[in-house]
């Protein structure tokens, strides 16, 4: 049992988009332009050329949150999505029924649906994939040409992610809203 | 910190996924072939039947890959750590190499043309029937030609078999060589060559100052030195600075601590500028300087005199002179740990040669050469070479290159540029072969994994080049627009369907590497060893027949032994005879574990065991620090002289400036009413070998036209609306993207879309080509294209 967890030094990224389709590939996620579990968030420069914000063009790579306190768990009616047995976020597609609560749910928009299993699919950081035949790293993380992921067990006092959560800022999206994710942005 | 970027967000406020649906189409021409049609990935399961460690091919980087196969099917490539120059890591290209092993477009067995050259109408013929084609016209127009070899044109792009079929080039005996430099590194390899010995490596791991100037490492990858860059630059500690130069706010301005947006074309005048403080104030290393420096005095001079000061840049570059200044301060001061990055790009402006030639004297001035942190140099592991042919055919002409009629002391010797290089200039050889200035014909055309009709300047007359040759053979894997115009389609399998000849790779961290098979070729294809093997079968007597008829030298040497005896050196087969596999163990015969590791890890260097270290969980090491080769030669360049040559007289003599001198004709004013275009690279694809690739379609469906966002309101364009761009060349029509990350005056597009294949499902008119509108103008050195002197006009369609 662990709790999984995952730190971003999100100032590396460099926008490639490796992990987008590192995902894909590994857990066969659908084709089509907005069926992604992994995305890098940019938003619309600031300034007038050539006086420009650098600052403004910061990439922030993101997917689930895997929330302590997930809404999406909260809100579905058939207990499709529940937490795994290392603290992921999951979905039992048996039981899912398409009613996208969930999808309204998420505060992180991480979620979206598979048209060949019918089920509001999402992360599931590898853990039916790499991790169930033994790998210590998700595809996102294996694959980053700068190495922005740290993924690892948070109750693991010795676990990377637990030292460098140790040693250096980070921050959480969305604390306010009290959802306790575990994806965190090093600063 | 409160930070609102989500999915819907993103999918709102960025280009490479609003525009909803794609303009591909399926097309008949293997619609028998296909299946499934739309493809979807597989997920990967709890066993797999091997994995394979390879080479990726996607782009020309060749990182190390480990295939994983599940029931015969390739399900997912992860990095391969073994390998130090990859460091770890498949980018988005290289994940998507699967969709590229699985792409339903193609080629799947050798085609004889039965339509009108460019139609695209083939049909389905067995490899013998392919070969015995390709022999019959071979023969006729060598026969006419009266056994001149050079009546036929090779040409190839990039790759590890790229020599494998120049092999066969040799053989068969054509003067006639073209591959990517003239469209690709000529310059900069060339400049750094003839000023500090080699194009070298840049140690941006341990440097602590870098200028990024014209130099895309965000989104044009490089390895290892997109990765060493912003690890480096992006540490927890900021350990280095990273000013970046360019036009346009790139993805790498947007990991810059200084964004310049100099003016296009101008970037010589700006390092002439960092040259004049760093001499007028004596900041270079004098030591280095005092015994590394040929011609050091006069350069001086010459800078000095001619006045070159950040004032006088401020003027051409728009950079401003305190900037400058303090930019040469601060290089200065951080120097040798400090690189000016040569880039690896095409040409772009006219003086490209003379630009990378002062970059290269402006680093030594810091004494960043051949040192940890500064270029370096490195080491190479011995590989053994193999078999190759080269025949002497007495009636074979000299390379089709036009010389000026009277040679001028001081002046080009060529109509086109000043030296022929062994790569050639490909405009200027097509556009002197349209025009009928080549002193006899060329008829015949040998193209390799090359495609000329996008890959250069002024599509139009590629095409024209195209119609006019009586043969033209293709080999590759994908139906190109090249290979719309092919009389013959011999299909190549993918690379990761092929053993490719094993390569070492050189550098602080030196590795030898194997391109190995990971599944048999699908369909009929095959690799281009095999393709050779059995062309060369059937071509090689026949041929040898026709140089007995017109080679009096043959002849002659006949009589005084034998023909059996003569044609062993004319056997074109020879070179083809072994498998690659074979001939892999023979080139790493000298190291006695090599073949099994190559085998086991795709990767071997001496001492890996020692010195292979896991640092993290994601993190590997493949040499310690102290056994890196960061200094091989004391830190002095490596040209003949082991000297930086400042001033090259020997250049002056063909009429190319012997120290780098800024011309006013270099910049001139966009005209009004006009942009100046640039072209460029893309993180998710490469070049046009990739826009074909359903996954990488997914990450940005097609190129757009940068426009600044304010012109664009005047213009009443807007995002996502089509504008038709011409230039004197042609035209293409493109979608447009208003921002303000480019400057008034120009615009911008990746190159690689806009594809006329209707054979290429995603590719297929989709987006514009940048090539249709690039006019075609060398630069004067090596001719090689100039490509960002174009302007362009446009209009809302």
């Amino acid at each position: 049992m662990a709790r999984y967890g995952m730190a971003l030094d999100y100032k590396k990224c460099i926008n490639c988009k490796a992990c987008e389709t590192a995902c894909k590939e590994e857990n066969g996620v659908l084709l089509g332009a907005d069926k992604h579990r992994i995305w890098v968030g940019v938003k619309e420069i600031e300034g007038e050329f050539p006086l420009l914000s650098i600052a403004s063009q910061t990439f922030y790579p993101s997917q689930c949150q895997h929330c302590d306190e997930a809404p999406c768990q909260e809100v579905c009616p058939t207990n499709a999505t529940y937490y795994g047995e290392n603290g992921e976020i999951k979905v039992d597609p048996d039981k899912c029924i398409l009613c996208s609560y969930c999808m309204n749910a998420c505060p992180y928009d991480a979620r979206y649906v598979d048209d060949r299993t019918m089920t509001v699919d999402k992360c599931t950081f590898c853990t039916d994939t790499r991790l169930a035949r033994g790998e210590t790293t998700t595809a996102c993380q294996n694959t980053c040409p700068t190495k922005v992921r740290i993924f690892g067990d948070l109750d693991d006092p010795n676990s990377e992610i637990s030292q460098v959560l140790r040693e250096r800022e980070y921050f959480t999206l969305k604390t306010h809203l009290g959802t306790k994710p575990k994806l965190f942005y090093l600063v | 910190m409160h930070i609102e970027i989500s999915r819907r967000k993103f999918l709102q406020g960025t280009v490479a996924l609003t525009i909803i649906g794609s303009t591909a189409t399926t097309t008949s021409l293997f619609s028998k072939d296909k299946q499934g049609e739309l493809k979807i990935t597989t997920k990967t399961g709890e066993t797999a039947d091997r994995l394979v460690p390879t080479l990726c091919e996607m782009c020309v980087n060749k990182c190390a890959a480990i295939a994983r196969v599940e029931n015969g099917v390739v399900t997912k490539l992860d990095p391969n750590p073994y390998f130090p120059k990859s460091r770890n890591m498949l980018c988005a290209r290289g994940n998507a190499g699967i969709q590229a092993l699985y792409d339903p477009d193609r080629l799947k067995y050798p085609l004889i043309r039965v339509g009108e050259k460019g139609e695209g109408k083939f049909k389905r013929v067995t490899w013998d029937e392919a070969y015995e084609y390709i022999k019959e016209q071979t023969v006729k127009i060598l026969d006419e030609e009266e056994d001149n070899r050079s009546s036929f044109l090779f040409c190839a792009g990039e790759g590890m078999a790229e020599h494998t079929f120049k092999t066969f080039y040799q053989g068969f005996g054509s003067s006639n060589w073209l591959n990517h430099s003239s469209i690709c590194l000529q310059t900069v390899a060339s400049a750094y060559g003839l000023t500090v010995g080699t194009y070298p490596q840049a140690d941006l791991e341990n440097a602590t100052y870098i200028i990024l100037a014209g130099a895309n490492r965000a989104e044009a990858i490089v390895t290892p030195d997109t990765m060493d860059l912003f690890k480096n630059v992006k540490s927890k500690n900021n350990a280095a600075k990273l000013i970046c130069v360019d036009p346009r706010f790139t993805n790498t301005a947007a990991k810059s601590d200084k964004w310049l947006a100099i003016k296009p074309g101008t970037d010589l005048a700006f390092v002439l500028a960092l040259t004049h403080v760093t001499i007028s104030e004596e900041l270079y290393n004098k030591d280095y300087v005092a015994n590394n420096f040929n011609g050091f005095e006069e350069y001086k001079e010459h800078i000095i005199s001619n006045g070159y000061t950040p004032q006088w840049a401020e003027q051409i570059t728009g950079i401003d002179a305190a900037t400058i200044t303090t930019i040469a301060r601060e290089f200065m001061a951080h120097a040798p740990k400090a690189i000016y990055y040569p880039g690896r790009r095409s040409t772009f402006a006219k003086n490209d040669f003379q630009l990378r030639r002062a970059m290269a004297i402006f680093q030594a001035l810091g004494g960043g050469i051949d040192c940890e942190g500064g270029l370096v140099f490195g080491k190479t592991l011995k590989i053994k070479g193999h078999d190759e042919l080269s025949p002497m055919y007495e009636n074979a002409e000299d390379r089709a290159v036009v010389k000026k009629s009277k040679y001028v002391a001081g002046e080009a010797g060529y109509t086109d540029c000043a030296i022929v290089s062994g790569g050639g200039s490909w405009i200027s050889w097509r556009n002197n072969f349209l025009e009928g200035k080549q002193s006899y014909p060329v008829r015949g055309m040998f193209c390799y994994k090359h495609n000329p009709v996008i890959n250069m300047p002024n599509t139009a007359k590629t095409i024209e080049m195209l119609k006019k040759m009586e043969l033209l053979v293709c080999i590759d894997t994908m139906p190109s627009d090249t290979v719309m115009y092919a009389d013959v389609v011999l299909p190549e399998c993918t690379y990761l369907e092929r053993t490719d000849p094993i390569k070492t790779f050189g550098g602080a961290e030196p590795a030898i590497a194997v391109r190995n098979k990971v599944i048999d070729p699908m369909f009929e294809t095959k690799p281009v060893m095999d393709i050779l093997n059995g062309l060369t079968k059937k071509l090689s007597k026949p041929m040898f027949d026709i140089t007995k008829k017109y080679d009096t030298e043959v002849q002659a040497m006949i009589e005084e032994s034998s023909e059996e005896d003569v044609y062993a050196e004319f056997d074109l087969t020879i070179p083809f005879q072994h498998s690659q596999e074979e001939i892999n163990e023979h080139s790493v015969s000298d190291y006695p574990d090599a073949v099994e590791k190559l085998s086991k890890y795709g990767v071997y260097y001496p001492e890996m065991d020692n010195y292979f270290k896991q640092l993290s969980v994601n993190e590997y090491e493949c040499y310690p620090k102290s056994k890196r080769a960061y200094r091989v030669n004391e830190g002095k360049p490596i040209t003949p002289s082991n000297k930086v040559e400042c001033k090259i007289d020997t250049l002056a003599k063909n009429g190319v400036d012997a120290m780098p001198t800024w011309r006013d004709e270099y910049y001139r004013e966009t005209t009004q009413g006009k942009y100046k275009l640039f072209t460029g690279r893309h993180a998710q694809y490469t070049q046009s070998g990739s826009t074909n690739n359903s996954m990488l379609n997914d990450l940005l469906r097609e190129n757009f036209l940068w426009i600044n966002k304010r012109v664009a309101k005047e213009q009443g364009i807007e995002f996502g609306d089509l504008v038709e761009i011409s230039s004197k060349a042609g035209s293409t029509k493109i979608k447009a993207y208003p921002t303000e990350k480019i400057a008034k005056d120009q615009v911008f597009f990746i190159h690689g879309f806009g594809q006329e294949s209707s054979a290429l499902t995603w590719a297929y008119k989709n987006g514009g080509n940048d090539n249709a509108v690039i006019e075609d103008i060398m630069e004067p050195v090596y001719g090689a294209a100039a490509m960002h002197e174009t302007e362009v006009e446009i209009k809302k369609v």
